[in-house]
């Protein structure tokens, strides 16, 4: 897998604050400094939050990209608009990005209402696997990849969000000029966090993204604030209610509205709730939300306004919105969408399972098992690994030896 | 076939502090050792049922998990009052479970349908001494 984030190995003290929060146990500290296991790493962005020395770098495009292309179109995050002093207009928000050089701005939230339909649809036309598993943080659908196949087939196989909204844009790009070719246009993502803009990069389920570009929004934070009035006469459009909600935990479970459904934020909280998932003790509930961040897709590491404050920001704008869009309309773009298999991915390819070599299996746990009984159980993480069985393993494998642990030498002596 | 290995979890009467900690530890073992995803499922299942019908019902009891070369099985035992009528406790929405114990979410009278249709095999007896399950799942 590809990261969308880096080490500045200079800057890395090796403190190990980024091995212990690390979901997947992808990091160890080798010789001082942090390395990641790309094989485990599901690009959620844990290690660049918790980082004391900002060690971790993000790979990101940059505004200097909007010379590549003829025509440029931004697609903000729907966090983009809690990030924002209270009451600040979306309008204004639109066109600072219009400031900044964008030829059109198009509003994500309309394509989060489009696949909340989506959703109602596709998890009701399947009853057999209960619950469905959201997809939409990326970070969470590798999370299962990695850590619970067996969840795989739960997952929803629908399009993101972010995705639509770009088909839709250059659709909307075309109409306005029509001599636009699909290749003059750039379209630009304003981007909450890695994981979504990984699954530009390295798309989930498909070939390719829509998207050209993402750009953090932390990236251009302050100069959109200095750019945070009207530059053209234009009012981009108002967000959709139901679209919205989903740049908040619990959002996008309220707009599905199914009869049982869980919203999960945190990746700890969501771990807890997949491993009870794989005892069976869900199959009531209709529909899962997870998300990796804490409070939902605000709580995105690129934001710049702290979660709870966009929250609240998110739901102010949420209070003044009216349904605004004449029902029927909106209906029929759905349909004529949904036949178009816009809303359709493949997340899960049937993989053949291995057949367990059961015998050399459990024979490898045996010998962890013995060295692990040697260690002193205390997870302190100072040998680099971030637990005393962590350890273990990477001793039976060869990556480090009893020696690494630095309680059973002070013990020694 | 030969065994393999086998694992004990010792289980206590109404310890739900711990519920869920033996299937949690079994299910990771099963992970590790790489059984299908399929095989996982079930036995998780089967052992996180069979642990709470002990917590709830029994005096304290324990699951052996014994890995064959063809199959694996999980032996769920308990000291207590047994089943009064086994044939009746297979049926799915029965529960003799305490109140108490249903306002935790608890005893919904699934547990032993369950552990019944996810095995493949499936033996239970019961005296007032106590309850044994084995439940059995073929490896393909």
């Amino acid at each position: 897998m590809k990261r969308t984030f880096y080490l500045e190995k200079d800057k890395c003290k090796g403190c190990t604050n980024c091995m212990r929060k690390c979901p997947t146990e992808a990091i160890r500290i080798v010789n001082g400094k942090a390395v990641i296991d790309d094989d485990k790493c599901i690009n959620c962005g844990e290690c660049i939050r918790v980082c004391p020395y900002n060690a971790y770098t993000s790979i990101t495009d940059k505004i200097e990209d909007l010379q590549n292309h003829k025509y440029n179109i931004a697609i903000p995050s729907t966090t983009v608009y809690g990030q924002f002093a209270l009451g600040t207009e979306i309008c204004k928000i639109h066109n600072a990005l219009i400031g900044l050089g964008f030829d059109y701005v198009y509003d994500e939230s309309w394509a989060a209402e489009l696949v909340t339909k989506a959703i109602r649809v596709k998890v009701n036309a399947d009853k057999n696997i209960k619950p469905k598993i959201s997809s939409n943080c990326p970070a969470m659908v590798r999370l299962i990849k990695i850590k619970y196949p067996g969840l795989i087939e739960n997952i929803i196989e629908v399009e993101a969000p972010m995705e639509i909204a770009a088909r839709l844009a250059i659709d909307k790009a075309q109409s306005i000029d029509k001599n636009l070719k699909k290749e003059d246009i750039g379209v630009f993502y304003i981007s909450p966090c890695p994981a979504k803009t990984l699954s530009v990069k390295e798309p989930i389920g498909k070939d390719k993204s829509y998207i050209n570009k993402v750009i953090s929004l932390k990236e251009i934070y302050g100069d959109m604030v200095r750019e945070l009035k009207m530059h053209d006469n234009m009012c981009y459009s108002n967000p959709s209610l139901t679209g919205l909600k989903w740049s908040i935990s619990g959002g996008q479970t309220d707009a599905c509205d199914f009869e049982n459904s869980i919203a999960i934020s945190g990746l700890e909280n969501v771990i807890d709730v997949l491993e009870e998932l794989e005892l069976g003790k869900l199959d009531h509930i209709d529909y899962l939300e997870i998300l990796s961040c804490n409070g939902g897709c605000v709580g995105g590491t690129y934001n710049f306004e702290n979660p709870f404050v966009a929250n609240s920001n998110i739901k102010h704008i949420l209070k003044a919105l009216k349904e605004d869009k004449p029902k029927n309309e909106f209906t029929e773009k759905f349909e004529e969408l949904n036949k178009d298999g816009y809303f359709d991915i493949e997340i899960y390819k049937k993989i053949e399972e291995k057949k367990p070599n059961i015998k050399e299996a459990i024979e490898k746990m045996d010998r962890i098992e013995v060295i692990y009984e040697k260690l002193p159980k205390l997870d302190c993480g100072s040998c680099g690994a971030p637990t005393c069985k962590a350890l273990a393993e990477d001793i039976e494998e060869g990556k480090k030896t009893i020696d690494d642990c630095v309680i059973l030498k002070l013990e020694e002596k | 076939m030969k065994k393999i290995k086998s694992y004990s979890y010792r289980i206590n009467k109404n310890d739900f502090i711990n519920a869920g900690k033996v299937s949690s530890e079994i299910k990771k073992n099963l992970k590790k050792i790489g059984f299908t995803n399929k095989i996982i499922r079930k036995l998780a299942v089967i052992s996180y049922e069979g642990e709470m019908n002990i917590i709830i019902h029994s005096e304290g009891g324990g699951i052996e998990l014994e890995i064959y070369e063809d199959k694996i099985s999980l032996n769920i035992r308990d000291i207590g009052p047994g089943i009064d009528d086994v044939e009746l406790a297979m049926t799915e929405g029965y529960s003799t479970a305490p109140s108490e114990v249903r306002e935790l979410g608890f005893g919904a009278g699934m547990g032993l349908p369950n552990i019944n249709n996810c095995s493949d095999d499936f033996k239970i007896a019961s005296s007032e001494n106590g309850t044994k399950i084995e439940s059995t799942i073929y490896l393909e």
